[in-house]
């Protein structure tokens, strides 16, 4: 009786020592496993569709999907706007969030042409503050390997693109750096950004 | 020396200019968030950086970016890739003396035994052999070297040709080059002009290769100037930050590993 109590105890003790580590570190490997094998399923698509036939609309159209579905978009976009984010109302959150997901595809679109006969490998996959980021190495016919990092964050429940860094350089704090500059210069004013973002969206056509 | 004294001269030139010039205004003290905002930017003489940068901009929309678009168009990629690997080779000489400088040997030995392949096997540097034979190219400078000092970077720059920079990485374009023994070496007009046709090489070989990158942020930025400091300093940071973290030790493969008995 005693040893089948002591036998019970130890093992629910040892149960609820481990169990924590033993889900976390579980949950660690699956986490950035998981994060690897999305960028290298996002990469492949990616890659299938520039080096792919089909024309620059059709191209725009399978990206979009792309972006839709593997990044999100909503989450970059708050953090481009940075503290004017809580600044802005409801209306003109909305109304950006909209156009930024244009502009995202436009400058995705527009770099497309740079990227003919790009293949990649995957590299070290490591849990950061903003999610797990997964290294990659891309390389382009012509010029030197580039270094580019992945940034997969899963607050939506499922794995998304947050960051994409490449050279050191962060896409989504360009961007944030980008507006919040323009801001600077027009009075802090949500509504000139959003007239700004405009002007770049119909420019784009 | 001819060499040193020109650049030399500009740049002291440019920090008279910029210290004659007009300052950004701070926010007011009662917005700690736009505040927040401009001690993290870090560019009190922006109104001057933006003067820079627009005459930059008009040099490099007649000249540069033209000649930088005719090299690529005319040139065959392999003859750029070799003039590009030429000139990297040239610099050889100031990369060793900051891998030294910065303690990290096995950069030091790669960049030695890639200046001695290339310039011999590689044909005066023309083929990166080296890089196929386990010694890959890396960049470094001496604004690198006194970051890893501990010098901070100050605040943003905007220097006319030069473009974006600090007044540390300014100080360090200034060290390689008088670092150089190509600055020193030979007298007379012949090495002179050499010297500059590298120089000019130099900037159009960089240029052609940001074709594509400074298009595309003057297409898509609200703000390019805001951009380029944005991507400038990103950049610089994360070079420091992998020179820093490259500690590969320089045991030779020969040597009895402990772990292999």
């Amino acid at each position: 009786m005693l040893t089948r109590r002591t036998l019970l105890i130890a093992s629910l003790a040892t149960a609820a020592l481990l169990s924590p580590f033993g889900r976390s570190g579980r949950a660690f490997a699956q986490s950035t496993d998981q994060a690897a094998a999305f960028i290298n399923q996002t990469g492949q698509a990616l890659i299938g569709i520039v080096n792919g036939p089909g024309s620059a609309a059709d191209k725009r159209v399978q990206l979009q999907q792309i972006v839709d579905r593997d990044v999100d978009v909503d989450a970059v976009a708050r953090f481009c706007l940075g503290r004017f984010w809580r600044g802005a109302t409801p209306d003109q959150q909305q109304q950006y969030t909209k156009l930024f997901h244009q502009v995202l595809l436009n400058n995705i679109t527009g770099k497309l042409g740079d990227y003919k006969g790009v293949t990649f490998v995957l590299g070290r996959t490591q849990p950061g503050e903003g999610g797990v980021t997964v290294d990659t190495t891309v390389t382009r016919p012509g010029s030197a390997p580039t270094d580019v990092q992945w940034v997969v964050g899963t607050a939506t429940g499922a794995p998304k693109i947050v960051d994409v860094v490449a050279e050191g350089t962060s896409l989504r704090l360009t961007q944030r750096s980008d507006y919040a500059s323009y801001l600077s210069h027009n009075n802090d004013s949500v509504q000139a950004l959003l007239a700004a973002m405009r002007r770049q969206v119909s420019n784009a056509g | 020396m001819q060499a040193l004294r020109t650049p030399g001269l500009m740049l002291a030139a440019v920090i008279g200019i910029m210290t004659l010039a007009g300052c950004a205004t701070p926010p007011p003290a009662n917005d700690p968030d736009a505040v927040a905002d401009f001690n993290q930017t870090n560019d009190p003489l922006e109104p001057t950086n933006r003067v820079f940068y627009a005459i930059n901009n008009g040099i490099d929309a007649v000249i540069l970016r033209p000649l930088a678009v005719g090299y690529t168009y005319a040139v065959p990629q392999v003859v750029r890739t070799g003039v590009h690997n030429a000139l990297n080779n040239l610099g050889s000489p100031v990369l060793l003396a900051n891998d030294i400088f910065q303690t990290k040997p096995h950069r030091a030995g790669d960049t030695l035994m890639r200046f001695v392949i290339n310039s011999t096997v590689g044909v005066a540097g023309f083929f990166d052999v080296a890089s196929d034979w386990g010694y890959p190219y890396h960049d470094n400078d001496f604004g690198i070297t006194m970051a890893l000092w501990g010098v901070p970077e100050g605040p943003f720059l905007y220097l006319p040709i030069l473009g974006p920079s600090d007044p540390r990485d300014a100080t360090g374009f200034g060290a390689d080059i008088a670092l150089d023994p190509l600055t020193w070496i030979g007298q007379g007009s012949t090495v002179a002009d050499l010297g500059y046709v590298r120089y000019g090489l130099t900037a159009v070989d960089t240029r052609a290769g940001l074709l594509n990158v400074l298009d595309n942020v003057k297409a898509t930025a609200l703000d390019p100037y805001a951009t380029f400091r944005s991507l400038y300093r990103q950049h610089r940071q994360s070079v420091i930050d992998q020179v820093r973290n490259d500690n590969t030790a320089t045991q030779p493969d020969w040597f009895p590993h402990p772990a292999s008995h």
